[in-house]
């Protein structure tokens, strides 16, 4: 038998357990395959929501689900937290005692947003990356804000959704005006970035937008620490910016698991070539998502499409394809400016983003992805990501593609 | 004692905007004042992103050399809370 075990089950891991259980269908029903998800909890949360939850108001409830709801029948879930990854013996250790050997593996394990990275910033600041339930005590506090200052600030990089910044202090100005109070609030975005948002083509079409709205950006800002007490947001090199209410975008670094593992680089992104997605050094361990090293935006869409190319990598190994599938390094992130209108930031390792118009399409697009998102972690509608954002896998020699299809 | 200064190499090519910024901004943070950074890259945005970073943070670019197939910028922490 052949045990395939996934370690983490958000975006990426569901997808790609619920891709593996309907391609593998009959071998897993003969007793021939396994598939095994190891995930910390039985909560999934769909996390492009918590912008809602916390400039929107939108109750954090609703974008909370069972996990063990959302898998196909034929994945074995374990709602545990993983304790070790042991890539050398092929074993998955759980914080219950359970050891799982395997003889393919995927680490899904993503990102974790840690203020505590910051001095000061957990004290003194707010943010939507730490879950929808924090992302509420945002909306809590901008209804009770009568005027003075707003600070967005990045303290680490990468972090997930690059365009998030942005779209907090888009709608942040929203807020503001549709209460009558914009002239009340000084708003500001520091960013470590060289311009709004680091590709220059999607900045040339939101910096006008800034400069229009009043809303001050500060580039090359490097966050080094944060006075709660005297509410002053201070750089590396002595810049300092006082506001009354900071919404931060936390430093990020790896799960807990790939830190304690040693499977990480210093910050815990595992070490993953951004073609294939195998571990280096591994032919039986790929990583996927906001976990690995890949210099890609971290975020849904790209650990869901790269779920697609590790599962067909995956398949190819236990079908005997003898094909390595490489990912093109497509992403797709929506962007809100504001008053319903949005952009897509879309590129591949070969094709840079390219400015665009901003439409009321694209942000019903995005609403849209949200609604559907639970039906797509089934894995039954690749056929329309397909049809959007095109092929996102190639076989390397050549020889066999394989179209993930829904079974039968 | 002082602090030996140190030289710190960060090695972004083949990765395209935002990542040599994104590996300086991370240099930075390790690095003391007085220490150099080497920054190699292959993105020519480099060249012009790693000079605007030094004249906003008040840190200076040592030299800026193209090597074959790629750059190498040079930098001198300054400025360092």
């Amino acid at each position: 038998m052949k045990h395939v075990v996934i370690v983490g089950s958000g975006t990426g891991g569901t997808f790609a357990a619920n891709l593996l259980a309907k391609q593998l269908r009959s071998r897993i029903k003969r007793g021939e395959v396994s598939i095994e998800l190891v995930g910390e909890s039985d909560e999934h949360v769909f996390q492009p929501a918590n912008l809602d939850v916390a400039l929107k108001g939108k109750r954090p409830e609703r974008y909370v689900k069972r996990e063990s709801r959302l898998l196909n029948p034929l994945v074995k879930f374990y709602p545990e937290a993983a304790e070790k990854i042991d890539l050398g013996d092929r074993r998955v250790y759980t914080k219950t005692g359970r050891s799982l050997g395997y003889d393919y593996l995927l680490v899904a394990t993503g990102a974790v947003a840690d203020p505590s990275m910051t001095p000061g910033l957990e004290e003194g600041s707010l943010n939507f990356h730490t879950g929808p339930f924090n992302a509420a005590r945002i909306w809590e506090k901008l209804k009770g804000f009568s005027g003075g200052r707003v600070v967005v600030a990045v303290a680490g990089v990468p972090y997930k959704c690059p365009p998030s910044p942005n779209e907090a202090a888009f709608l942040l100005d929203e807020h503001f005006r549709k209460r009558g109070i914009r002239e009340r609030v000084e708003i500001k975005l520091l960013t470590p970035y060289p311009r709004a948002y680091p590709a220059e083509a999607i900045s040339e079409v939101i910096e006008p937008l800034y400069e229009r709205l009043g809303i001050e950006v500060v580039t090359f800002f490097s966050m080094d620490s944060v006075d709660p007490k005297k509410k002053v947001v201070y750089s590396l090199d002595g810049e300092e910016y006082e506001y009354d209410l900071l919404l931060a975008i936390p430093p990020h670094r790896g799960a807990d698991v790939i830190i304690r593992s040693e499977v990480g680089d210093e910050e815990g992104w595992i070490p993953t070539d951004k073609h294939t997605l195998f571990i280096k050094d591994y032919d039986d361990a790929l990583a996927i998502g906001d976990a690995t090293n890949i210099p890609i935006s971290k975020s849904g869409v790209v650990a869901h499409l790269e779920s697609g190319v590790a599962v067909l990598n995956i398949l190819s190994g236990i079908e005997g394809y003898g094909e390595v599938f490489r990912y093109n390094g497509r992403i797709n992130c929506p962007m809100e400016l504001g008053y319903g209108r949005a952009i897509f930031v879309s590129a591949t390792y070969d094709k840079p983003p390219e400015p665009q118009k901003p439409s009321r399409i694209k942000a019903i697009m995005k609403s849209t992805f949200s609604r559907i998102y639970w039906k797509a972690l089934s894995g039954d509608l690749e056929w329309i990501f397909k049809l959007f954002l095109g092929e996102c896998a190639s076989p390397t020699n050549g020889g066999k593609t394989v179209t993930l299809a829904p079974a039968r | 004692m002082t602090q030996a200064e140190q030289r710190i190499v960060v090695d972004s090519r083949g990765s395209f905007c935002p990542g040599p910024i994104t590996d300086l901004y991370k240099a930075y943070r390790r690095a003391n004042v007085g220490d150099v950074i080497e920054l190699l890259a292959t993105d020519p945005a480099a060249k012009s992103d790693v000079q605007a970073w030094a004249r906003k943070t008040g840190n200076e670019v040592l030299e800026i050399v193209d090597e074959q197939g790629y750059i190498r910028i040079v930098i001198k922490v300054l400025r360092k809370r």
